[in-house]
């Protein structure tokens, strides 16, 4: 066993992963800064409610959970930074933060990523109209906000945030005018199967299923949004069959959400230079982890859904693992304390790991889209360009995802490709003979999210700068 | 992109080392003469700093004794489509170099003296005249040099066009190929090895033009020359309503400013990060982001209404006398080299056809560019 290292650790993402890790390696010992943006912990489920939100949003185990996680957090010894971001890191993994207090860095200490996931979008005709969200954009406007997305929704995309967003538009009094599921009815029966093994799981399933049911919404499986046009009072919105391209079903609404699954935020762990590995079922890059969040990096650590999308309940115990595996390898606990400390919650990991991945496909359902998008759809909403300008540039040579960004500005956006990725990358290898791996993904930049030039700047005196010596005559 | 080595000829009349806009250029004019040209690049073609410049048509931060070159190179980029074949959108704008204390004007006149007797057209202007040509920048200053002959491209739209002219002129574009040895094959030309491919390239001709990666096989030719690695930092805010129409810099060179079409405004000068050339890995100096960011600000105002987007760097090659290498790196002249051009996107393109013109048997003047000039030793042909 090593000498104790009481060094310290930096967890970003107060989400139940990294407030979970972090309150486990404070009882370690360990002196550990966890770092959000938002100005409660909670992440993305256990994000906290509004004022309104508590009032209008019936009580549910969201609000109960986040509530019991911020009550531990505000107990423990964690020193907790809020309203802050990381926009940048160094190789040595300094890390750059701007917050309401300014601009600061943060030395170099072992990191434990745990910001979570990132919502997929794939283009359609009509997908920019500000009429349209995602489903996570729309299960937060409705969740902490308190707040319906429009009165009649139709929910489209992939994966069980379907069902969730919709029973939100019922829960808070919309209608729910259809929903459009990429997956097929055989997935959802086939997975049914699996969620005998996740109890919670089940119940909630089962009660949306019942109440959507009840409220005789049209679920369209195997389906997608083909196009959305803005009419005066919202959209008008074409669902196709993937099987049945000629079948075409129309529905008025005054809002759409619309996402095709989760995928790991990876910016952070791109940008410290960790190994990552294209994960088939999912159709998404994850870094290279052990089950303790372990990666190439010794100093690194990532856990929960940033390691992989498996959900809350994985999330918490991949916290508590990665938390006391990090003990283990700072000495300060044995093997066999390690072992025994993590027996219940790595048996736990391994049953609903299995059930977690038999969504992954279902979350992807709507990977086939990408590559038959339509000329003229707008791919990088950023920096407007279309699908057809990218064909070109990729039948011209520009065939992995940089140079299809050096050569079209794809990606190159305030987003840094987070929406147009997926999109792109399925265009590469639907036109080229490029595997994903191949195409591979848009270098990670800083700073991670546009900056206030003025922050960078602060107050100075033309005098103050350092200006370096003149180029030569 | 694999390329089917065994269906192409067995000996190429020239290859190309290095997909920039110099070796490019090169290849394009070489191959329109009817040579068969073959490029090959560490990467994917253009992107090194060909693709992530700042994109500057300028003459008041390229060195003096190259004004006639980047005044050349200015036109061609601005002709593009007459010979590159498509329209790059170069844009001509005025440039304005300013000076805010008395030592920056005292510079400001020198560097433009001297650039006036190369043939730029700099005139030193009062600060009312540079404000009513430039309506945004800082009133505080002293002076302003302003030529007329700037100006500025999108360098994302150059890597796609040159692609397709390449394509069209019949070039064989090997990429994804780092050269791992250059050996003369016989007396008939070089054989050249590559990373990851069993199959080598032949070639009675070789011409280097690998920028910031040239010291090493400068060396396989005999020349033992020290190549500096500048890391040059770039800025780029998200779209703003317009602030600025011209290229904007100040007296020692170390800021160049300019706005797109679509509404960014690109922050450069050669602010320094750091990285090196071998595991490709660059970062940002925070200071010298704060420095750049601020002279940005200080010049033009408004820009504390920006946002920072992103922020990069680029690799730069300079030789102990910053001056260019152009020309033969051997008495048989089947090796050539073409870089370490300061400015070197302005100029690049001209610099690219000087050397294919060279090579085709015209005889440009490139004695200021000899690479001889940094050994006495004669050369003897390639030496792994």
């Amino acid at each position: 066993m090593p000498s104790p290292d009481f060094s310290p650790v930096t967890v970003i993402g107060g989400g139940i992963a990294g407030s979970t890790a972090a309150i486990a390696l404070s009882r370690h010992g360990l002196p550990v800064t966890l770092i959000d943006e938002q100005s409660e912990a909670g992440g993305q489920i256990f994000r906290a409610p509004s004022p309104y939100a508590r009032q209008t949003v019936p009580p549910n185990h969201e609000f109960s959970g986040g509530d019991t996680l911020r009550g531990k957090l505000a107990a423990s010894d964690v020193t907790v930074r809020l309203g802050t971001r990381v926009w940048g890191l160094s190789p040595s993994l300094t890390l750059d933060l701007i917050g309401s207090d300014g601009m600061s860095q943060l030395p170099p200490s072992t990191v434990v990523v745990a910001n979570g996931a990132t919502e997929r979008f794939f283009p359609f005709p009509g997908w920019t109209t500000p009429r349209i969200t995602g489903l996570a954009g729309a299960s937060i406007l409705m969740r902490n906000g308190g707040t319906l997305p429009g009165q009649t929704v139709v929910v489209a995309g992939s994966g069980p945030l379907l069902f969730s967003v919709a029973h939100q538009v019922l829960e808070l009094g919309g209608k729910v005018a259809a929903i459009v599921d990429a997956g097929s009815r055989t997935d959802w029966f086939r997975l049914g199967a699996m969620l005998a093994l996740d109890p919670s799981r089940m119940a909630q399933a089962l009660s949306w299923m019942g109440q959507l049911r009840k409220a005789g919404i049209p679920i369209h499986h195997r389906s997608f949004l083909s196009s959305a046009q803005e009419t005066e009072s919202g959209l008008l919105l074409t669902v196709s069959e993937m099987d049945h391209p000629q079948r075409r079903h129309l529905y008025a609404a005054e809002t759409a959400a619309c996402g095709y699954g989760l995928k790991p935020s990876t910016l952070i762990t791109r940008s410290a230079g960790v190994q990552h590995h294209h994960d088939a079922l999912g159709g998404y890059l994850e870094p290279v982890t052990d089950v303790a969040g372990r990666t190439s990096r010794p100093d690194l650590y990532v856990t929960g859904d940033a390691a992989g999308i498996r959900g809350m309940a994985v999330a918490r115990l991949r916290g508590l693992v990665t938390a006391h595996a990090l003990a283990q390898d700072r000495g300060l606990i044995s093997s066999a304390t390690y072992e025994s400390l993590t027996r219940t919650p790595r048996r736990q990991l391994r049953r609903l790991d299995a059930v977690s991945r038999r969504m992954l496909p279902l979350m992807n359902a709507g990977r086939e889209l990408a590559a038959s998008v339509h000329d003229d759809t707008i791919v990088c909403r950023c920096e407007r360009v279309t699908a057809a300008t990218l064909r070109s540039a990729i039948h011209s040579g520009a065939k992995d995802l940089n140079q299809l960004k050096a050569w079209t500005r794809c990606g190159m956006g305030p987003c840094q490709g987070r929406m147009c990725e997926d999109s792109a990358r399925n265009l590469v290898t639907g036109t080229c003979k490029n595997t994903p791996e191949d195409a591979g993904s848009f270098t990670a930049r800083m700073p991670f999210f546009p900056l206030p030039l003025t922050s960078v700047t602060g107050t100075f005196d033309y005098s103050d700068i350092p200006l370096p010596k003149a180029a030569p005559l | 992109m694999t390329v089917a080595l065994h269906e192409k000829p067995a000996v190429y009349d020239a290859v190309i080392v290095g997909a920039g806009v110099m070796g490019a250029t090169t290849a394009l004019f070489l191959a329109r003469a009817g040579l068969n040209v073959a490029m090959i690049d560490r990467q994917d073609m253009f992107r090194a700093a060909s693709g992530v410049n700042a994109g500057t048509l300028t003459l008041h931060m390229t060195r003096a004794q190259l004004i006639p070159h980047a005044i050349r190179g200015r036109e061609m980029w601005l002709n593009s489509a007459e010979w590159l074949g498509e329209d790059v959108g170069a844009l001509a704008t005025p440039g304005l170099s300013m000076a805010f204390t008395e030592a920056e004007e005292d510079l400001l006149r020198q560097r433009a003296r001297v650039r006036q007797e190369m043939g730029a057209p700099i005139e030193i202007v009062s600060p009312e005249r540079a404000i009513s040509i430039e309506p945004g920048i800082n009133p505080g200053l002293r002076a302003a040099a302003y030529c007329a002959l700037d100006g500025h491209i999108p360098t994302y739209r150059v890597g796609g066009a040159y692609a397709r002219a390449l394509k069209q002129a019949g070039v064989t574009l090997i990429e994804n190929a780092a050269v791992e040895t250059i050996a003369s094959s016989g007396g008939q030309g070089y054989e050249i090895r590559l990373a990851n491919r069993n199959q080598a390239v032949h070639a009675h001709r070789v011409v280097l033009s690998t920028g910031a990666w040239l010291e090493k096989m400068l060396g396989w030719f005999g020349h033992d020359i020290p190549i500096r690695c500048l890391i040059n930092q770039l800025v780029v805010t998200e779209t703003l309503s317009p602030v600025m129409n011209s290229v904007l810099s100040i007296a020692n060179g170390l800021l160049s400013l300019k706005q797109f079409a679509n509404g960014s405004v690109l922050i450069g000068g050669g602010w320094q990060g750091e990285g090196n050339i071998r595991d490709g890995g660059t970062r940002v100096i925070p200071e010298n982001l704060q420095g750049n960011v601020r002279l940005a600000q200080h010049v033009v105002p408004q820009l504390n209404t920006a946002q920072i987007l992103r922020v990069w760097l680029g690799l730069e090659s300079e030789t102990p006398d910053a001056m260019p290498l152009i020309g033969p790196l051997t008495h048989d002249d089947n090796a050539f080299v073409v870089g370490c051009v300061h400015s070197g996107f302005t100029s690049g393109p001209y610099m690219g056809r000087l050397l294919a013109e060279r090579i085709l048997g015209a005889d440009p003047d490139l004695t200021a560019f000899d690479p001889y000039r940094f050994s006495s030793s004669p050369a003897t042909g390639s030496q792994p």
